[in-house]
């Protein structure tokens, strides 16, 4: 966008613009007052302003015409052969019709043009507070920063429940703890300091003695186990050495039936069997070496053997009952050597651990035979059940320090994030504070610094009537709505709509546009104000100007059209103090010429431009001089009310 | 152009690092979501809770 001096702007066919029609503006003059009466096209030049800056024809809208576009042709002309082109000193911007939309070439180079017309100049003033303030909502628009703050506003609510909910669960906790420690017998003067004492006990040294107990009671408990596996042992053994004697007197009664001798007679015929097995076919007896009845020897020493059965079977009863015997023998031999080691085992544990002074222990050492390990378990049957109780009270002293450790733990827990919520919660709100200080602060000064600029320009217009303290102000109650106040008579806040006149309320709406237009970088601006002055009383109306001209050059451009006679008149005459403008004036319009610009140079300054020539033109310059002279006779007899003749249509010089 | 809430949230936050509130090195991002209105709930305490934390250290 640029802000440099505008050289040229050519309309063609835009509204009145039947034919392409150029406006130059002179070189150094940020002020262009285009003179017109009603008809003349003063509109289509600030329409042209629009449709190149804002992609409008303003002066069509709220005309009860529904979508404008078909309308911003001239007549017999489509929208495509419309062309606005503003040219500056560094860059040209051409506007036309593209698919409805007003579309500017080069890209990027459209201008910022801000347009006020007569129908809108109390449109600031009369709106309700909710459009009045749309219209500067741009300028104060802090929505991101009013999300932001109501995001930290609700973590701030969170916070603070949070914080409720972890103050409560402290509470529980030291309930717990004061309870456990009063139980204890309230010692260290607070419940913290036992509970941790208690907590930096070693429990170590309980595990081991529950871990003590727990094997002697199993190793009394396997010592226990002996006595009656030794009578039940020996019972069985006395039982086979019955059997056995049983077995000895079967064997010889088998004996003595069979045969004298026979037990010898059945060894020699196994071993002529065993022979037979490995030399089944014999030339002669091996015993007696006759060859007689040598055929089917084998078979002959079967049947022998065979009529021996009885006396076998005895005999096999009686190893059987022997090896019984054998066996129970080795196996009363390691039960004794089992008892014996276990009862040295728990003689040992009982010597080398420190027992507590619940822990009772047996009299006697565990005795190292095992019939006198009977009577000495039945001495101390009743011990197991006095260790258990030994072993429950260590195991519930174990269980209570865990407990208290984990209530301690969960204590200290809560109790730090509760700590930490209370450091969290004033910076939470210290910076709920900045943001809402800093946003009341910007939008504050955003409008005191619009309000302050319209007081000026408004004094500018209407000094001393002391109507100049206008305020701006934001509804608190009310979200986006923003109330107009100034002081009448000494009364404070009161609504200007109530008090001032019609043309006191014009002039403030001019004040509040320009003032707006000021606040929104005006050197990029072209400021277009297009017959604003129509109800300007005429005592106001110079200051109005003045005021004009001095706002006018803070712009890039102001371009200001009226159909205001007298202040063609001042103009051309240089009545006004600041008359560095730029004047032109347009004639009729014409159905086939559209616009038409007859003058652009004042007369006075037409004159001294003759005056410059060389040579000058003494006719030209005595014609111009004359008309000159006879329009400041006018203005003296006018201004000290001289009765003078005057012709008809004298005011039109 | 700087936007109207870009220009009061760098105000912000700078109010809120001389503050101590948050980190410096946490400022740049924050000032953007800030303007954007996207700095949310969580947003907001973990920038808040960083300087606590690093007191703790």
């Amino acid at each position: 966008m640029s802000a440099t001096g505008l050289k040229k702007i050519t309309i063609e066919h835009l509204r009145g613009s039947v034919a392409s029609f150029s406006l130059p503006f002179e070189k150094g003059k940020k002020l262009t007052v285009v003179y017109g009466e009603n008809g003349t096209g003063k509109s289509t030049i600030c329409d042209a302003f629009d449709f190149v800056g804002n992609g409008k024809v303003g002066s069509l809208e709220k005309r009860g015409l529904g979508k404008t576009n078909r309308f911003w042709s001239s007549v017999g002309k489509k929208s495509s052969d419309i062309t606005v082109c503003l040219e500056a000193t560094d860059s040209k911007c051409t506007g036309k019709v593209q698919k409805a939309e007003v579309a500017c070439e080069p890209i990027g180079s459209k201008p910022k043009v801000q347009v006020l017309r007569r129908s809108q100049i109390l449109s600031l003033v009369e709106a309700p507070p909710v459009d009045r303030y749309t219209a500067i909502k741009s300028f104060i628009d802090l929505t991101g920063i009013e999300a932001s703050e109501e995001a930290l506003r609700a973590l701030i609510r969170d916070v603070e429940r949070e914080r409720t909910e972890a103050f409560a669960r402290v509470g529980e906790n030291q309930q717990s703890l004061t309870q456990f420690w009063q139980s204890g017998g309230s010692h260290h003067g607070s419940f913290l300091k036992w509970a941790e004492a208690e907590c930096a006990k070693d429990t170590a040294g309980l595990a081991e003695e529950l871990r003590e107990i727990g094997n002697l009671r199993a190793t009394f408990s396997v010592l226990s186990s002996y006595p009656p596996k030794h009578k039940d042992l020996s019972a069985l053994m006395e039982g086979a050495v019955r059997s056995v004697g049983a077995a000895s007197l079967k064997l010889g009664e088998s004996i003595n039936t069979v045969a004298e001798g026979s037990a010898e007679i059945v060894g020699i015929l196994e071993a002529a069997l065993v022979f037979l097995e490995v030399k089944p076919n014999p030339e002669s007896c091996p015993l007696c070496e006759s060859k007689e009845n040598v055929d089917n020897l084998a078979k002959t020493v079967v049947e022998r053997l065979q009529s021996f059965s009885s006396l076998q079977a005895a005999r096999k009863a009686k190893e059987n009952a022997d090896k019984a015997v054998e066996d129970l023998g080795k196996k009363l031999a390691h039960l004794t050597a089992e008892a014996l080691k276990h009862a040295e085992e728990l003689n040992d544990q009982i010597k080398k651990t420190k027992w507590g002074a619940d822990v009772r222990l047996p009299k006697q050492p565990a005795p190292s035979t095992l019939p006198e390990l009977a009577a000495w378990v039945e001495e101390n049957k009743l011990l197991p059940i006095e260790w258990g109780k030994a072993e429950s009270s260590r195991q519930n002293k174990s269980k209570f320090a865990s407990t208290l450790k984990k209530a301690l733990d969960t204590y200290k827990i809560n109790f730090d994030a509760l700590k930490f919520l209370d450091a969290l919660t004033p910076r939470l709100k210290r910076a709920l504070e900045i943001v809402q200080a800093e946003r009341r602060t910007f939008t504050d000064s955003v409008l005191a610094k619009i309000a302050e600029e319209v007081g000026e320009l408004y004094e500018l217009v209407h000094p001393l009537e002391g109507l100049s303290k206008i305020s701006l102000i934001l509804d608190p109650n009310k979200r986006a709505s923003l109330d107009i106040a100034t002081t009448f008579c000494g009364e404070k806040d009161a609504p200007p709509q109530a008090y001032f006149s019609d043309s006191h309320l014009d002039t403030l709406g001019l004040c509040i546009f320009l003032a707006l237009a000021l606040v929104d970088n005006p050197a990029q601006t072209i400021l277009v104000l297009d017959d604003v002055l129509a109800s300007v009383d005429e005592p106001h109306v110079d200051r109005l100007i003045e005021m004009l001209y001095s706002v006018a050059i803070r712009f890039r451009h102001c371009v200001i059209t009226t159909h205001y006679r007298p202040w063609k008149q001042k103009l051309r005459w240089g009545w006004l103090q600041n008359g560095q403008c730029q004047f032109v004036e347009l004639t009729k319009w014409t159905t086939t010429g559209g616009l038409t610009l007859i003058r652009t140079v004042p007369d006075v300054e037409r004159l001294r431009d003759l005056l410059k020539e060389a040579p000058p033109d003494p006719q030209l310059i005595c014609a111009k001089a004359g008309v000159i002279l006879e329009a400041a006779l006018d203005f003296l007899t006018l201004l000290y009310e001289c009765s003078v003749p005057r012709r008809a249509m004298a005011s039109s010089l | 152009m700087e936007t109207p809430s870009e220009s009061v949230a760098g105000k912000i936050l700078k109010r809120l690092v001389a503050d101590e509130l948050i980190l410096e090195s946490d400022r740049q991002k924050l000032t953007a979501k800030l303007a954007q209105g996207k700095l949310s709930a969580s947003d907001w305490r973990l920038a808040l809770e960083l300087p606590i934390e690093k007191e703790k250290e």
